[in-house]
């Protein structure tokens, strides 16, 4: 047993800060805050040189050959610096799905461009009707002459705008229900028939909804088999849930300290000084430590091809929450100011917490479904769902 | 960075996990509450050599650390194991640390019963959480570290946790195992010794009240459907499963780092036993509220699990002081 990081861990952190301290500038910064994209694509240019899109693929798949361990400092390091991750990140859970499914022609077409930070792939599975229950898939796609003609919506697909394909997700038998009869394509952006209107969110994300209409795609396109997408959606789901984003409640509480330090009460005493700030600040380096613990211990299990179950997606975003929620309690209306304003702690980063903190608990799976699976998968409890 | 256990680790622990499920049946543990221990499983827990392990071979021990120790108490925990794991193994290892060696032989062969006090409040008037049953306690008087012989036999006293608290009177014979700067750090290393295996055995404790709960909740029906189906049912125990596999981490990263001497130790020792103890409360409160009326009935299980979770988390510390003082390390400097 041994719980201290590898000596090289600090040595790729230090590779990371260096590349944030060079490319992401004031205004990488500033565009990402007003467009709200999570996509640079100067930056991943420069992140695919160094194999640092892919960091766990091969070299010669264009990664930098990371185990997932070295692979997650390097992330973590990154998206702490401020480096826009959403749109790449994103982009690796079809990769990923298309690298073990795909057919060789379109591993070939897609997975060069992924590694180099050339192309970017938005997941087309949410509708307006159907958030956790994915497979409550409306959208259809039907065949034509040779070719599939796809009808529908698709709700919060993040980067739409700025993505060259969308991962999406279909009904091509008519009737089918649940998991069944669905196919999974890479449809090539923009298409004809597609229609996307941004959505804005109190995280400073734009999102967007995405109209389908008489869009044609060929065969080329389907992901895995036809009427199979299920087994495509195992591979990128079975993803999202280990890649949950590790959490950022260690930020949260290291910020609320050194905010907190500098501030005085209505008395002259330092904030830090007050045991009601000092408790809520040892709550949140606990929860932080524990989210870290349960991350790792999820990786190494991964790591030795185990399946680790959504613990620590859990946690980790259910910690977060909890320390934006007390970090703006501590620090006050202050700590509510937004960027740009000059008298925002830290350039508003408690504000940003507490705004994007609560998307942390929905997507990649609600925290309600992940304690389903958890009470199913480990405590062996009847499923709450009904059967479909 | 290895955050499994090691294959002698993994002998350790399965080695207890068939003591305790064998000799710590829930019959026995009933059994002992009225005398506040079971002795013949200490008899047995000490001829299978469990003190031995915290100690180093010098000593006389067999060279294992803390966090065989915690692997130990877990399994204790899980079973509620009616013996003085946590208290005896950090004195065990404080009398080698002290260089005590007569009594640490006393201890290991037997002989004795060596428990510990965490708190520096006078002797006399403390409610010691093996009071009535050891024969020595180690405490941290005057600035001095004595191991204080028990002055008289009192009958254990009725409590929540079935534990042997009891008071002792006036003064008693004692010997002087340290002085002055060497005494405080010694206690104060043990007392984070003892917030670990405290935390270690309200691990188990949780992590068995919750496996009770969702084999009582598979079984139960109400409405047409087995209870486990319901979320209100369901989630709490989702979570408290997922704050067990945290806590059970914290435990070890916080046996590792006091067993490697870190800094950070002590944090993470007061950081494990706040969220064990809290963890073991809601899970045990949870378990027994799925059991509904029958959970509050004496011959159900899930009531030993729920009265043990509050008794042993206050035989250490109120929680949240133990929380301030984790911010008084965190924050210092």
């Amino acid at each position: 047993m041994d719980f201290s990081e590898p000596a090289h861990w600090q040595e790729i952190r230090r590779q990371a800060e260096d590349f944030v301290a060079q490319h992401v500038t004031p205004d990488v910064i500033a565009e990402e805050r007003r467009t709200g994209d999570g996509v640079n694509r100067a930056v991943m240019r420069e992140l695919g040189r160094r194999g640092w899109i892919a960091p766990a693929w091969p070299v010669e798949e264009g990664g930098a050959g990371l185990d997932p361990f070295e692979a997650g400092v390097l992330t973590a390091t990154l998206r702490a610096g401020g480096v826009p991750t959403t749109g790449h990140g994103t982009t690796m859970l079809p990769a990923n799905a298309i690298r073990a499914l795909g057919s060789a022609e379109l591993k070939r077409r897609v997975l060069p461009g992924v590694a180099a930070g050339e192309t970017l792939i938005c997941l087309g599975y949410t509708e307006p009707a159907g958030g956790s229950d994915v497979f409550a898939c409306a959208t259809t796609a039907r065949r034509d002459d040779g070719r599939w003609v796809i009808n529908g919506q698709k709700m919060f697909t993040t980067f739409a705008h700025r993505a060259d394909y969308c991962f999406l997700l279909t009904r091509s038998v008519p009737e089918s229900r649940g998991g069944q009869g669905l196919t999974v394509f890479l449809v090539p952006l923009p298409s004809a028939g597609v229609e996307i209107r941004p959505v804005r969110t109190i995280g400073f994300e734009r999102t967007n909804l995405v109209f389908w209409t008489d869009v044609h795609v060929g065969d080329e396109w389907v992901v895995g088999e036809p009427h199979e997408g299920l087994a495509v959606m195992r591979a990128a789901l079975q993803a999202e849930h280990s890649v949950a984003p590790a959490s950022r409640t260690e930020q949260v509480w290291l910020q609320t300290r050194a905010i907190a330090a500098g501030l005085t009460d209505d008395a002259g005493r330092s904030l830090t000084d007050d045991p009601l700030v000092r408790i809520r600040l040892a709550r949140m380096a606990l929860d932080a430590e524990v989210a870290s613990l349960l991350t790792m211990r999820a990786a190494v299990l991964e790591a030795a091809g185990a399946v680790a179950g959504p613990g620590a997606a859990l946690w980790g975003p259910e910690s977060y929450v909890r320390a934006a929620i007390n970090a703006l309690d501590i620090i006050g209306s202050r700590a509510t100011l937004d960027w740009p304003d000059a008298d925002a702690p830290l350039e508003g980063a408690l504000a940003a917490h507490y705004r994007a903190a609560v998307a942390t608990t929905i997507y990649g799976g609600s925290s309600e479904v992940l304690r389903s699976l958890i009470a199913e998968q480990r405590l062996g409890l009847p499923r709450s769902r009904p059967k479909q | 960075m290895d955050l499994d256990l090691s294959p002698e680790q993994r002998a350790v622990r399965a080695t207890f996990a068939q003591l305790f499920q064998r000799s710590a049946t829930a019959e026995r543990v009933r059994a002992a509450e009225p005398a506040g221990w079971d002795a013949d499983l200490w008899r047995e827990y000490v001829d299978v050599g469990a003190l031995e392990i915290g100690v180093d071979e010098q000593a006389g021990g067999a060279g294992g650390g803390l966090v065989e120790l915690a692997l130990i108490a877990e399994e204790a925990g899980r079973t509620l194991a009616p013996i003085p794991c946590a208290a005896a193994g950090v004195a065990t290892r404080l009398l080698a640390a002290a260089d005590a060696s007569e009594a640490l032989t006393q201890v290991l062969s037997g002989e004795r019963l060596v428990s510990f006090a965490p708190s520096t409040a006078p002797l006399p008037g403390q409610l010691l959480v093996d009071g009535a049953i050891t024969d020595a306690v180690i405490a941290l008087q005057d600035d001095r570290l004595a191991l204080v012989e028990r002055p008289d036999r009192r009958e254990v006293r009725a409590n929540v946790g079935a534990s042997p608290l009891q008071c002792w009177s006036g003064t008693a014979a004692h010997t002087v195992l340290a002085t002055g700067g060497k005494a405080r750090d010694l206690h104060a290393h043990a007392v984070d010794e003892l917030r670990v295996l405290r935390a270690a055995s309200l691990v188990g404790l949780a992590h068995r009240a919750i496996e009770l709960g969702a084999a009582y909740a598979k079984v139960r029906t109400a409405f047409g459907d087995p209870i486990g189906r319901y979320q209100a049912v369901a989630h709490p125990l989702a979570d408290a499963l997922v704050a067990c596999d945290g806590a059970q981490l914290l435990c070890w990263k916080a046996a590792w780092a006091l067993d490697a001497g870190l800094d950070r130790g002590s944090a993470l020792a007061g950081m494990a036993f706040v969220h064990a103890a809290e963890t073991a409360q809601s899970a045990a409160g949870h378990s027994l509220h799925v059991h509904g009326g029958y959970g509050f009935m004496e011959e159900t299980d899930i009531q030993l699990y729920y009265r043990r979770a509050k008794a042993w988390t206050v035989a250490l510390a109120d929680p949240a002081r133990e929380l301030l003082r984790v911010a008084d390390e965190l924050l210092a400097g």
